[in-house]
């Protein structure tokens, strides 16, 4: 091997290495529910994207019936699949037919990854997962880390931006964030509680970030109290999406290390303030 | 000759391959250092190589998120919900900031392409399906530059995995790979595609030419070495030699484009026995007569069919079919003239004596090439 091309080999090999870690870094990415409107009228159609990406600026996912667990819309009436066209951007398609509060549920089945130890350890720091990030410290030896990863995502629709009708609830997602006010009526800088559950259960001391798409770099951020509950003053009103991952030790004999859920939920909060709503 | 021509033609492919090993080498370091299993989104790029020597590439992703990541990137206000039509004039204003996101390079060297959007042009961004997202189609085109020979890709702004598709003009497609943002692709061989420089390939065929007489066409350095014996004098060998050469340019053309059938199993056998024939009658007389040289001239047809099958297993690719004939040709004459040279010089001192020069020469060199003659042509005659 001549000397030049040794040093074009290492020259690879250390690109190739810092872009697999940048490949990895990608795993922290928020997945949420995007609408074509947060405050449709009633009887009209709204587009129901499933966005993969960070600060609220999303790659749309094409609707993938393989990875589907569950795909709801919620109404005052009931509860009822989101349509949509295999292979389709946006992935459902559904009519608004009654006022009142929507609330759309997605739920994928898990996929696994792998992870560098230097990855694995950055994101659970990003995500808060500290009782993770403790267990892998204490662990012997650095190891690729192996996940399933399950997407939890809500969106809260307002047909025709009737502030009072409506709240949000749980739609049995595994993790879940299910806010306790309707954000549609309240307005910016009015707080705004969710609880987070994990198997219908609060899930307690769980980092919840807030992020605005207006002012994205402003990232909210708070830990569930021993209800699962958290209280956020967004401080601008437009679209929202808040999110909280919760990961657990794998089942023996499911060939990963670990298992996580991505739970968020994305709603748009009028500009300016509005009077106090009963909670 | 035929079985030597499949190694040559492998050893001429190989000078291809060392790449292809690094290729391996950032494959395997890709797949084991993260495999970032993420959703599969909608950004496709396709990668098509012209006949004309560029290279295409078309990237097919939602323009809402390219303009957003743009713009926040940029430290820029959001443009927030666009119209179809802004929205990709928004695209094309943020094109040569996008051009920072994106790495073609070819034997591990960026080339910087030109940006064009013809199908926002001519194509509708979106179709009349119902809340169909608006899709940039952003085009990068350029030259590949001559002599490359692998193509590599890294796009950097997306966050779900991409399909990478590319295409060839000589080829099946290669399967789709998917990639996640800031992954530099698989190495992709040109192959066929790739453009060298005209002079580079002709330098290319002519050592494949040369190297075919010397050092692997033994049965032709003895046929000339043969010709070289008959005579002590330089006339009839120049005679001989360029009988030869007229002959087998003649065929090796004709056999290229295919105006002459290749019968290598015929061929072959004849060749060997070309050089028993040339041999014996050194051994009879030094006079060259017109029948000599008529037989060497045939014998040179049957030794071009020879250097066609040796050039045709090097799978040039067509638009290199004139420049590969007189570059592999020209080795070919080289090659002939090292052998006579080198022929030359060992025996100069002996030929100053013709009758010393035939006896410890001529005749012993002569027997040895017949019989060596005689048990290639036997050898290839078992292959039947």
């Amino acid at each position: 091997m001549r000397p030049h091309r040794a040093r074009h080999h290492q020259t690879l090999i250390v690109l190739a290495l810092v872009l697999s870690g940048a490949a990895g870094h990608v795993s922290a990415h928020d997945f949420w529910v995007g609408p074509s409107a947060f405050r449709p009228k009633v009887g009209a159609l709204v587009g129901v994207r499933l966005l993969v990406g960070e600060n609220m600026i999303g790659d749309p996912v094409p609707r993938d019936p393989a990875i589907i667990k569950q795909f709801v819309v919620a109404t005052a009436t009931g509860t009822k699949p989101v349509p949509g066209r295999d292979g389709g951007d946006p992935a459902g398609v559904m009519r608004v037919d009654a006022p009142g509060l929507l609330v759309v549920g997605y739920q994928s089945h898990p996929r696994t990854i792998e992870l560098t130890p230097d990855t694995f350890e950055r994101y659970l720091g990003e995500e808060g997962l500290d009782e993770v990030r403790a267990l892998v410290a204490d662990a012997p030896g650095r190891k690729t880390a192996r996940e399933m990863f399950s997407r939890c995502a809500k969106a809260l629709l307002s047909p025709d931006g009737s502030p009072d009708s409506g709240r949000d609830r749980s739609l049995g997602l595994t993790l879940e964030l299910v806010a306790e006010r309707n954000p549609y009526a309240i307005g910016a800088g009015q707080e705004l509680p969710f609880v987070l559950t994990y198997d219908q259960k609060p899930r307690a001391g769980a980092l919840v970030i807030a992020i605005s798409q207006r002012d994205p770099a402003r990232k909210l951020t708070a830990r569930t109290d021993r209800q699962g509950r958290v209280v956020f003053a967004l401080p601008v009103g437009g679209a929202w999406i808040v999110k909280a991952v919760h990961m657990v030790a794998a089942r023996p004999g499911s060939g990963v290390d670990w298992e996580s859920f991505w739970a968020s939920s994305t709603f748009e909060v009028p500009d300016g303030a509005r009077p106090a709503a009963p909670r | 000759m035929a079985r030597d021509q499949p190694r040559r033609a492998d050893a001429l492919r190989f000078m291809r391959r060392p790449a292809a090993r690094i290729a391996l080498l950032l494959g395997v370091l890709v797949a084991t250092g993260s495999v970032s299993a993420h959703e599969i989104g909608t950004t496709r790029v396709t990668v098509a190589f012209t006949p004309s020597g560029e290279y295409d590439i078309e990237v097919s992703t939602d323009a809402a998120a390219l303009v957003a990541r743009l713009e926040s990137a940029a430290g820029q206000p959001r443009s927030g919900t666009l119209a179809a039509e802004d929205l990709i004039r928004r695209v094309e204003e943020l094109g040569p900031q996008w051009l920072g996101q994106v790495r073609v390079s070819f034997d591990d060297r960026a080339v910087t392409p030109r940006l064009e959007y013809p199908r926002h042009r001519d194509a509708p961004v979106t179709d009349d399906e119902l809340f169909a997202p608006v899709v940039a189609k952003i085009h990068l085109r350029g030259p590949i530059p001559p002599g490359a020979r692998e193509f590599r890709w890294q796009y950097g702004l997306t966050a779900s995995t991409y399909g990478l598709t590319v295409t060839s003009a000589s080829r099946q497609p290669h399967p789709t790979e998917w990639l996640e943002a800031g992954q530099v692709s698989r190495v992709y061989s040109l192959g066929a595609d790739s453009r060298e420089s005209p002079a580079k390939v002709a330098l290319g065929y002519l050592a494949l030419g040369f190297t075919h007489i010397l050092p692997h066409g033994v049965d032709h350095i003895l046929f000339v070495l043969g010709l070289f014996l008959f005579s002590p004098r330089l006339a009839p060998l120049l005679w001989q030699v360029s009988a030869f050469t007229l002959a087998h340019t003649l065929t090796l053309g004709l056999t290229l484009y295919k105006v002459v059938p290749s019968f290598p199993e015929v061929v072959e056998p004849l060749i060997a026995l070309s050089i028993v024939y040339v041999a014996i009658e050194n051994l009879t007389t030094s006079e060259l007569r017109v029948g000599r040289l008529a037989l060497v001239f045939a014998f040179g047809l049957l030794h071009g069919m020879g250097f066609a099958g040796a050039l045709a297993a090097a799978d040039l690719p067509g638009d290199e079919l004139l420049i590969g004939l007189v570059g592999f040709n020209l080795g070919v004459e080289a090659g002939q003239i090292a052998v006579l040279a080198a022929a030359f010089l060992l025996v100069a001192s002996w030929s100053r004596d013709p009758l010393v020069y035939r006896r410890l020469v001529v005749v012993p060199a002569s027997l040895l090439i017949a019989v060596t003659g005689v048990y290639w042509t036997i050898q290839r005659l078992s292959h039947w």
